[in-house]
């Protein structure tokens, strides 16, 4: 039990720590756009919280199929925040060559597929994915993450539907902050999202999301029986957008903000006072990781922004394995 | 060699390939134990059991969906889509996933998938199993779109799909599954994807065509013995550009045949393609013979599916008949 323990007050340290290296990185980022330094991006602020408690529970060899606004999630799995940057500036060190739009990340050295713009298209990608897995007899799982918006398009059905009746090892995980663009919840459904489950015959459950160790616990949980063959699972992780939907967005059009930096709804303020309780961090160590954070990401952000752009020539590469005739008679008369 | 129909031959491609690389998986409405609704995939579940040959539920943009996900971690999915009518629902997983993947992701991520669906009209199907909607993947960058008109084709082409690392959408002329046999070898080969075949030689006209309107073109021009060039694209994207204008360039008069609605059909690209490459060897018009530009009717398909009388009237229009 002690080695457990340990094991455990370093976990959600280094939890703790990603989740100030994301809050810190988001708000340089989202910055940043205020100085036209950088185009666009889709904040992450408030959902800190259940993607960390995610991506503790996830081993390394798992996938993770996600959408536009999972920085956390990937910071938790180790992505250098270069990686992170790079796409947002869509410099030539980018891994997507500067295609994508700011915050559509893609790194497959860390299992996190690549992102499209339209919401719940990866969740048939995933349950796929998970198949395959079963099929190929790999010791890995799927986590398949989305926002409550995608739980009315046909996507989440049909992944929802086929994920139960071949009972393949995915784990559904809806980050829901209770605002798509500027539909609440409860204009969105009539019914709670972790019930739907209930539909497929599949098991649904809903987690407190502001809560980065009970995240962790119901995400652990629903791994562990997707890797014992016992299916899927969806789990309904509340939690709050506290920023806008993205930077071309003003909430207050539509909605009052319910919570603000360091309330004591604020995952990290939530995280800072569950750790301090349990004597893993101190007032001292709080301010000191803070203050490094904010230094690295300054540096790094510098670093990258400096990056030239890619050469024009790499746009048109990749749309097949060899370049038909057609594009490069078009390139030879664009570039 | 032995005597096959279309199903046969691609039913003996895709039980060829899946014996031979196992990380070939196939999934479908009813494609398990009925064989499918077009006995393509007869007898494939026995041979490789359910795990490999995959009934799955009714939703063509999970089934597509799945596919590619199966694709993106190491398989090579083979998915049946019951009629391209259906397939619809699933273009968002077709033109933003299927075909963007390895461009958005930098080319670490590939899609080596086949999609076959049967295409086109002539089973009394109406409106929503008859449709060529062909024109919509072709405007698809990162798609290749294949179409044989042959038994021999269809295996040779099939077997080269399954060795293909990108996306292929597979337009099985439904109308030519059973009316056509031909000699099929039984060993392995392929057609060369992105080759067209010159399948009847002449010297007055070309006609441009391919899947379900090869064999009526050739029926055509062999009662009416018009001594044309007969093209047959197999390949709508990319298109052998190279074949058209050879034959362009020996005849200067040119036909495009198909069954799919004219307005920017493929004949409109071939027509564009030879305005702006080889203008100066054209004799006269370059014409086309396709569906109109209405839905597919049921009782009335043989008005709407191009026919002999249509195509001679546009020969008539180039060459003088004896």
């Amino acid at each position: 039990m002690a080695d457990t323990k340990t094991d455990n007050k370093t976990k959600f340290i280094k939890g703790y720590t990603a989740m100030v290296l994301s809050r810190t990185l988001d708000k340089k980022i989202v910055n940043a756009q205020r100085q036209g330094r950088v185009g666009f991006y889709t904040p992450t602020m408030g959902q800190e919280a259940l993607q960390i408690g995610a991506g503790m529970a996830l081993e390394d060899r798992d996938l993770i199929y996600g959408y536009y606004r999972d920085v956390p999630l990937m910071i938790s799995r180790g992505v250098p925040i270069e990686t992170i940057l790079n796409q947002i500036f869509g410099n030539s060190a980018d891994i997507s060559k500067g295609r994508q739009m700011p915050s559509h990340f893609g790194v497959k050295k860390f299992n996190f597929m690549s992102v499209p713009s339209p919401v719940a298209s990866n969740m048939p990608l995933a349950v796929g994915a998970a198949y395959s897995i079963r099929y190929k007899k790999e010791n890995k799982i799927v986590l398949s993450t989305f926002g409550e918006g995608s739980t009315s398009t046909p996507d989440f059905h049909a992944s929802m539907n086929l994920a139960a009746v071949f009972n393949v090892p995915v784990v559904f995980l809806c980050e829901n902050n209770g605002w798509a663009i500027s539909m609440p919840v409860e204009k969105q459904t009539k019914v709670e999202i972790w019930t739907k489950a209930a539909a497929y015959g599949m098991r649904g459950i809903k987690v407190d999301g502001n809560n980065m160790l009970e995240t962790y616990e119901v995400v652990s949980d629903a791994i562990k029986r997707a890797r014992a063959g016992e299916g899927p699972t969806l789990i309904d992780a509340i939690s709050y957008r506290m920023g806008p939907h993205s930077t071309s967005d003003d909430p207050s059009k539509y909605r009052s903000q319910e919570v603000t930096e360091g309330s004591e709804n604020d995952p990290i303020t939530v995280t800072e006072k569950l750790l301090k309780g349990m004597n893993y961090i101190d007032d001292k160590f709080i301010e000191s990781i803070k203050a490094k954070t904010q230094k690295i990401v300054d540096d790094k952000f510098d670093e990258c922004e400096k990056i030239p752009p890619p050469d024009p020539a790499t746009a048109f590469q990749d749309v097949y394995k060899n370049m038909t005739w057609m594009l490069s008679e078009e390139v030879g008369g664009i570039l | 060699m032995t005597t096959m129909n279309m199903v046969q031959a691609i039913n003996q491609a895709l039980s060829q390939g899946m014996a031979k690389d196992t990380s070939i998986i196939m999934l479908g409405e009813d494609i398990g134990t009925d064989g499918g609704v077009f006995r393509v995939t007869d007898g494939l579940l026995s041979k490789f059991g359910p795990e490999r040959v995959i009934d799955t539920p009714l939703v063509e943009l999970g089934i597509i969906g799945m596919g590619i996900g199966m694709a993106l971690n190491g398989l090579r999915p083979i998915v049946e889509i019951q009629f391209q009518d259906f397939i619809y629902t699933a273009m968002d997983q077709i033109i933003n996933q299927m075909a963007k993947i390895r461009y958005r992701s930098g080319g670490e991520y590939t899609v080596p998938m086949i999609l076959r669906t049967p295409y086109g009209g002539g089973i009394k199907g109406g409106l929503y199993h008859s449709q060529s909607g062909e024109s919509y993947f072709v405007h698809t960058a990162g798609l290749t779109v294949v179409t044989p008109s042959n038994p021999y084709d269809a295996k040779g082409l099939l077997m080269g799909a399954m060795k293909t690392d990108d996306p292929i959408i597979f337009l099985e002329p439904k109308r030519l599954y059973r009316t056509i046999k031909q000699e099929v070898p039984e060993e392995e080969y392929t057609v060369p994807i992105g080759k067209a075949n010159l399948v009847h030689e002449g010297d007055d006209l070309s006609i441009i065509t391919y899947g379900s309107m090869v064999p009526t073109v050739l029926d055509a021009i062999s009662k009416n013995k018009v001594n044309a060039d007969v093209l047959d694209l197999r390949t709508l994207l990319p298109m052998d550009r190279d074949a058209i204008f050879k034959t362009v360039e020996k005849t200067g008069k040119v036909i495009i045949v198909h069954e799919a609605p004219r307005t920017l059909g493929v004949g409109a690209e071939i027509s564009a393609l030879i305005a702006e490459n080889r203008i100066d060897y054209l004799q006269g018009p370059i014409l086309r013979v396709t569906g109109p530009d209405s839905p597919f009717p049921y009782r009335m398909e043989d008005y709407y599916i191009p026919g002999e009388k249509r195509i001679m009237d546009a020969v008539s229009k180039l060459i003088k008949l004896r």
